[in-house]
């Protein structure tokens, strides 16, 4: 394939991600299918991804997909089970450079630097994309240690021993970080009074939100979502539903789910995957839920398939 | 599968039938600790009981619990009361009683003399008579009559005394004799052990109930019996170790408490010989042993869960970890001679011993963290990761602290192990099978500083030092003699101060690993 092939203009980006397709695949429907993502969103790019393709193994779980991010919106991401919706999420923020069998071809551009060239410094770009995940995984620690984890770990503020002893400590800026970041994800009300209790014992609504308070006081720009609602109850999830569409006045959100209902209520665009990997459909999240371009995700939507 | 009939679930007229199942459950629950207390010679079979000697007493009960469960048998296939029991007891019943049973009539034939073609054939028949006994009727029979015979035969025979006090079979064959105290605790015991189950059948009214209530008795009274070793182990050696371990011992007076046992040497000038420089070598070596273990193990188990990729190489370690592991400690011990005490003045030192018992703990320590590193949910890492935490920092702060409590259990298996460890420190160490006061290593104050390198040297490290287990062993080589005054008391002393400092040790490791757990889950 030769989307390892230096692309060096933004400008040239749709009409490479056309050439490469009619190249791969001469199908005049696949054809097609690039003018249904090639939607502008009219606001400020802030993730451009161009040409992305991910192997696991043999497998080919993401094809060539090609969408433009913007800033200050919610995306969301929705298609069938398998379909490579999570797999675009983690090639976000590198998370699948974890998995080791994972080959990513194509580029992913942070303010139109891509982070996937060679000497990108993936602690900066994780401190700036977030990550929320499916089920809450907060640490076994307290409520405090698990918010300002990131910072006491980054040195942005010390608490340890030595710091205290030194006189570096700065227990204030901790206090005032931790609350800030709970009160940013609606959690502050109901923890204030119990910050030292381990976060193990909140309710699993309550864990998620601390762990998006957990994310938020790293201070990102991006938030990645991955179905980070559904292991969770209807009431626990509208709180995660108005958190996110209130975090998007100051972050971009990109949120990987299930519910279609989700997608409609709190996203601005939408973008469908189906089955084999290949984004389907990018547009406003009106226009996908009430006229889309393509019958299969019409097909996908109204429940006959997926 | 249709139901032909409704099954009432409320069963109803059954409470006498399940009342006398209670009280034979108990009885032999009863018959079962009594076996055992005989076994180990708690109560003796001659004691008398209600007129009679404890093993004619026990005879009777059993003949009562056998006639008895047989009788639950024949009352539910009677139907006199309302069971639910399968077509057949299964087959794992009847291979079972057939077994038993094939034991029984060899052993009887084989006792009142019959040659070796003859017990066999005995056997033979018994064995089948068994097995269609319990495999061809109904469960309620299959499983209580073979049962409920068992423990006819042995009530009969402890009864009449057939068995009993006076009774020996000379096994010709094994040089051995069985005397009548070994052999009646171990047909009540086994009896009983039947009788608990058939009985827990029937008050389960068969079926799978019953199978359910038989299981569970039979576990407890298997449970029962391992508990009862282990107490029994405990009892005896603090009841033959307590003399020596207090002797001299008293609170109040000059110093607040004076435990002559422990802080004395055994010089000829005390008054109470003691065994405080062994005491405090097994304490040494165990101290340096972890120091020198756990660092090395937690750090190879780090990179080989963490950091290394998983493959040929991860696997070629385990292995041979796991074959560390198992590798006999007179073999580390002969390795510590070989290689360590040339290195360390050519002289039997504490400092050798405690590397060759590093060596020997560092393989479980290094399987255990190991374990309780994978164990770590891969989400912490994630999380970790997504925020930017750099891999080492993320292993530091999430991943150790939640494998501490797993961490700590491996050493503690270990040190348990280590403590009681007599060839290394027999090799390594050393020390006199006597010491005095003085021979105890003095680790903390024996550090000097010197001019030129290494310049901190610690004479007291170099030197043989004596250790409880090695100072047990060499008093019984020695023949239990020695110039102190009974040296038997002390022997037992010295085996009980050894139990005692790993039970501390173990002390020590479990609320340690408390205090992490409730760290981490509180």
């Amino acid at each position: 394939m030769s989307q390892t092939d230096p692309i060096d203009a933004t400008d040239e980006m749709n009409r490479t991600a056309e050439q490469t397709i009619s190249t791969t695949d001469g199908e005049t429907a696949e054809e097609t299918r690039s003018e249904w993502v090639d939607y502008d969103t009219g606001g400020e790019t802030k993730l451009a991804i161009k040409n992305l393709d991910v192997y696991y193994g043999d497998d080919h779980a993401l094809k060539d997909v090609s969408m433009d991010i913007p800033e200050q919106s919610v995306t969301a991401l929705i298609g069938p089970s398998g379909c490579g919706k999570s797999t675009f999420l983690r090639c976000l923020n590198r998370m699948n450079d974890r998995i080791r069998s994972a080959s990513i071809n194509g580029t992913v551009e942070l303010d139109s630097e891509d982070i996937y060239q060679d000497g990108i410094d993936l602690v900066e770009l994780r401190k700036r994309v977030g990550m929320v995940f499916q089920s809450p995984n907060p640490f076994p620690k307290s409520i405090r240690a698990n918010v300002s984890y990131g910072p006491r770990k980054h040195g942005d503020i010390e608490t340890g021993l030595l710091a205290r002893l030194t006189g570096r400590a700065d227990p204030e800026s901790e206090e005032e970080l931790v609350k800030r970041s709970l009160e940013r994800a609606a959690l502050w009300e109901e923890v204030s009074d119990r910050l030292e209790d381990n976060a193990l014992g909140l309710s699993g609504g309550q864990q998620q939100r601390l762990c998006i308070a957990r994310c938020l006081a790293v201070d990102p720009e991006i938030i990645l979502m991955d179905e980070p609602a559904s292991a969770l109850d209807p009431i626990a999830t509208s709180k995660i539903e108005d958190l996110i569409e209130d975090l998007a006045q100051d972050y971009t959100v990109v949120v990987v789910t299930h519910s279609m209902q989700q997608a409609a209520r709190v996203s601005d665009q939408t973008a469908v995957f189906l089955t084999g990997g290949e984004l389907v459909e990018y547009d406003n999240t009106e226009k996908i839920f009430e006229d889309p371009e393509s019958q299969r995700v019409e097909d996908y939507i109204s429940g006959k398939f997926g | 599968m249709s139901r032909t009939t409704e099954t009432a679930l409320v069963r109803e007229g059954r409470s006498s039938y399940e009342g006398a199942a209670a009280t034979a459950i108990g009885l032999s629950g009863v018959m079962f600790a009594v076996g055992l207390g005989t076994l180990v010679d708690v109560l003796e079979i001659t004691t008398p009981v209600a007129g009679v000697q404890l093993s004619t007493a026990m005879g009777i009960v059993l003949l009562s619990l056998g006639v008895g469960i047989i009788s639950f048998g024949l009352a539910s296939r009677l139907d006199y009361v309302d069971t639910r029991p399968q077509p057949s007891a299964g087959i794992v019943a009847a291979i079972a009683f057939t077994g038993v049973w094939f034991a029984i009539g060899a052993l009887v034939a084989g006792a009142i003399g019959l040659g070796t073609v003859s017990w066999m054939a005995v056997g033979l028949v018994a064995g089948a008579v068994a097995f269609a006994v319990t495999a061809f009727p109904r469960e309620d029979i299959g499983s209580t009559l073979p049962a409920g015979s068992v423990a006819v035969l042995g009530g009969v025979a402890l009864t009449i005394g057939v068995i009993g006090p006076g009774w020996e079979w000379v096994l010709v064959s094994y040089n051995a004799t069985l005397f009548g105290d070994t052999a009646v605790p171990v047909v009540v015991m086994f009896a009983s052990l039947l009788t608990g189950w058939a009985a827990a059948k029937a008050y389960g009214g068969f079926g799978t109930r019953g199978r359910n209530v038989g299981a569970y008795v039979l576990i407890y009274l298997i449970v029962l019996s391992i508990l009862a070793v282990l107490v029994g182990l405990v009892a005896f050696v603090v009841v033959k170790g307590s003399p020596g371990l207090f002797h001299g011992f008293s609170i109040g007076g000059e110093q607040v408490i004076s435990w002559p046992f422990l802080t004395n040497g055994a010089s000829l000038l005390a008054d109470v010989a003691g065994v405080f420089p062994a005491l405090v070598g097994t304490v040494w070596l165990v101290i340096g042993a972890v120091l020198f273990a756990v660092p090395t193990g937690v750090g190879a188990a780090v990179f080989l869960s963490e950091y290394a990729e998983q493959g040929r190489f991860t696997q070629v370690v385990e292995v041979a970890t796991n074959g560390l592991w198992s590798t006999p400690s007179i073999v580390f011990g002969l390795f510590g001679a070989a290689f360590l005490i040339p290195r360390f003045g050519n002289n039997k030192s504490l400092i050798a011993g405690m590397l060759t018992l590093g060596f020997m703990l560092l393989p479980l320590v290094l399987i255990t963290s190991r374990e309780a590193i994978l164990a770590v949910p891969d989400e912490y890492r994630d999380a970790s990761a997504a925020l930017g935490v750099s891999k080492w920092k993320t292993i530091r702060s999430v991943v150790l602290p939640a494998a501490v409590p797993g961490i700590t259990t491996g050493v503690i298996l270990g040190v348990g192990r280590i403590a009681g460890e007599t060839a290394p420190i027999l090799l390594t160490t050393g020390g006199g099978v006597l010491p005095g006061k003085s021979a105890a290593p003095s680790v903390l104050g024996g550090f000097q500083l010197s001019a030129s390198p290494p310049f901190v040297t610690n004479p007291s490290l170099l030197e043989a030092t004596s250790a409880l287990p090695y100072q047990l062993y060499a008093l019984i080589t020695a023949g239990l003699s020695g110039n102190i005054e009974a040296p038997q008391q002390f022997a037992w002393g010295l085996a009980l101060t050894l139990l005692l400092v790993v039970l501390v040790f173990y002390a020590i490791g479990i609320a340690t690993r408390y205090y992490f757990r409730k760290k981490l889950h509180q």
